[in-house]
């Protein structure tokens, strides 16, 4: 078992791989293995061009540095790939520049240095606070982004109410969005992005205000979604528990200026049902990554 | 002694709920709410006809006490007023027909001021170079005292209504503009980035993002321009004084021949009627942008 990961070895072996030959002549570890858990210490799947986007990628972040205006340096090389219909978590310490990086990913904001390639232009975004039009009911709400991307009214009443019935909201579909909790409110701005049916999903912490019965069930309608209808999906958490859930690689960042610390695969199969959390593996591989996050910070 | 006593009272109080609660609570609760309401409206209009008791009173008290029997002429005491000028309909009538055609001249230039700043706003707010190519003349609107340019309206536009409507327009565009554009560029940047996301087109941004968002700023800029618009048209009436006569016409003829009562009923009238626009006003922002902006919670 990964208990007690030591962090300073493994910050070692880092450096080592960092300044030994180049990734994928494999001669110096890029990734350790200890009771079946696989923690790579860099991203493994980046020695692929991130300007020749094969049809396997969804997304690629090659080399991104973000200092932002203010002097902020929020991300410093980070190289990461997100294979079609993979599902990776983000955690790291508050700053790090994970919501940097989702929005790097949307276009929202442009990288200081290297480069973002996506592989599809139909993408579903959760920002970190709901962004509801607080004049409209949920209903139009919900219909916002199927609405600007003019999908066909009938259509679009169709795919709201299916969203609406997948976030619970059904009985609040005509009230305003300030008649709402802010869990609730959430659950609103999840359901917006679900109605585009997106390749990719890109969510920020879109749990974050939920009680945990909730959020739970929130998961377990979020994993029934991701195995059905396979988008990409890139999730920025603060529950480890969660990344472990959905994820089949968990991204470890370290504080400001945020680098890719490690990332852990997750091995346990899809579909996974929430049952999951009580298996064994789970939690093995949920110490695993929080060792490791402890480490960083 | 005594802080024993309060001791058992309060205990008593805290003790006695459980046992009542399950009859007594829905009904206690909708009694409270009626009191409350009763109590809230009974506030609402006791304050204000207060204040109308008190000012009457330090009338009365300028009138008679302040001023000597043969100076009284200054200010008339209100029953005076009430008696040679409100109740005399061959005063209050031709008072009312040129109150009439005021409010039809600041009616046409707050519809006029409206149109052209919720538009210039608009407009400011799509480019930076617009808005500074704008804001000058939008502050020298502000700034020159209508006075100063009366002349050149009258020269330009006639002596007649269509100046005193322009007047109007002058007085009450700057806050239009200002608040319009002040509400659509302080939209959150959360909700301009899902718009971003969404690959809204600029116009569909405005529409359904940018304007509504604004509503609440707009209707502030609107309400404080309504107010406005009743000084414009009065100060139109003084000094475009062709056609027919407005309320201000008619007050600058009481000033010159000290028809003091007449006067004073007249600027009642007008006052009356500002009131009355700006409270038209308040309660339309409330019901267009009350139901959700928090603006309409109080007030
Ligand atoms: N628009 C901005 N301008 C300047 N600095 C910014 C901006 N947005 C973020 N930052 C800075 O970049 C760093 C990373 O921010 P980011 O929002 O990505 O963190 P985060 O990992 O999402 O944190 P949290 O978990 O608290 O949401 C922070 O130090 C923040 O101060
Ligand atoms: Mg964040």
């Amino acid at each position: 078992m990964l208990q007690g990961v030591n962090w300073r070895a493994i910050a070692s072996i880092c450096m080592h791989v960092n300044t030994g030959t180049r990734l994928g002549q494999s001669d110096p570890p890029a990734s350790i293995t200890r009771s079946e858990i696989t923690v790579h210490l860099v991203d493994t799947m980046h020695d692929v061009d991130a300007h020749h986007l094969t049809k396997g990628l969804q997304a690629s972040f090659d080399h991104i540095g973000m200092r932002y205006p203010t002097g902020t340096q929020a991300l410093d090389d980070v190289s990461l790939t997100v294979a079609e219909g993979e599902c990776v978590a983000i955690v790291g310490p508050s700053g790090c520049g994970k919501s940097t990086l989702l929005r790097l990913a949307a276009g929202l904001e442009a990288p200081s240095t290297g480069s973002v390639a996506l592989g599809t232009t139909s993408v579903g975004f959760v920002f970190q606070e709901p962004n509801l039009l607080p004049w409209c009911s949920v209903r139009r709400n919900v219909g916002l982004l199927a609405h600007l991307a003019k999908v066909p009214k009938a259509e679009r009443e169709q795919r709201v109410t299916a969203a609406l019935d997948a976030v619970g909201l059904t009985a609040f579909a005509d009230q305003l969005p300030r008649a709402l909790s802010g869990g609730m409110r959430m659950r609103v701005s999840l359901a917006r992005a679900l109605v585009l049916r997106p390749d990719m999903m890109l969510l920020d912490e879109p749990f974050g205000a939920l009680d945990e019965l909730t959020r739970q069930d929130m998961q377990g309608e979020l994993l029934r979604l991701y195995e059905s209808r396979r988008f990409t999906m890139l999730f920025v958490t603060h529950s480890v528990a969660e990344a472990v859930l959905l994820a089949r690689r968990v991204v470890v960042m370290s504080p400001r200026p945020g680098r890719i610390a490690a990332t852990v695969d997750i091995d346990l199969p899809y579909p996974r049902r929430p049952e999951v959390r009580f298996s064994p593996r789970y939690v093995e591989h949920v110490a695993a990554v929080a060792d490791i996050l402890r480490g960083v910070r | 002694m005594t802080s024993t006593e309060t001791i058992t009272t309060a205990s008593a109080t805290r003790t006695a709920p459980p046992t009542a609660a399950p009859a007594e609570a829905p009904r206690s609760a909708a009694g409270r709410r009626a009191r409350r309401l009763l109590t809230g409206t009974a506030r609402a209009t006791a304050v204000p006809a207060l204040s109308c008791a008190l000012g009457i009173a330090v009338w009365y008290g300028v009138s008679y006490v302040l001023l000597s029997p043969d100076r009284r002429f200054l200010l008339p005491p209100p029953h005076d007023v009430v008696a040679h000028s409100f109740l005399d309909p061959t005063r209050i009538e031709p008072m009312l027909t040129a109150l009439g055609v005021t409010a039809r001249i600041a009616a046409i230039g707050f519809v006029c001021a409206a149109l052209i700043g919720v538009g210039t706003g608009a407009l400011m707010s799509q480019a930076r170079w617009i808005e500074r190519l704008l804001y000058p003349y939008a502050v020298m609107l502000q700034v020159i005292p209508v006075l100063a340019i009366v002349p050149l309206i009258g020269l330009w536009f006639g002596y007649g209504s269509s100046s005193r409507v322009i007047v109007c327009v002058m007085i009450a565009l700057f806050p239009i503009i200002t608040n319009t554009h002040f509400g659509l560029r302080s939209v959150d940047r959360g909700m301009h980035e899902l718009f971003t996301l969404g690959r809204s087109s600029r116009g569909r941004r405005l529409v359904m993002l940018e304007l509504p968002a604004a509503l609440p700023s707009i209707f502030t800029g609107l309400r404080i321009a309504s107010g406005q618009v009743v000084i414009g048209a009065i100060l139109g009436d003084m000094f475009f004084a062709r056609g027919e006569p407005g309320i201000g016409t008619l007050l600058d003829g009481y000033r010159a021949t000290l028809r003091s009562e007449d006067l004073i009923a007249s600027i009642l009238l007008a006052s009356a009627f500002g009131i009355a626009v700006f409270t038209v006003f308040t309660l339309v922002s409330r019901l267009v942008v009350g139901r959700w902006h928090s603006s309409g919670d109080h007030r």
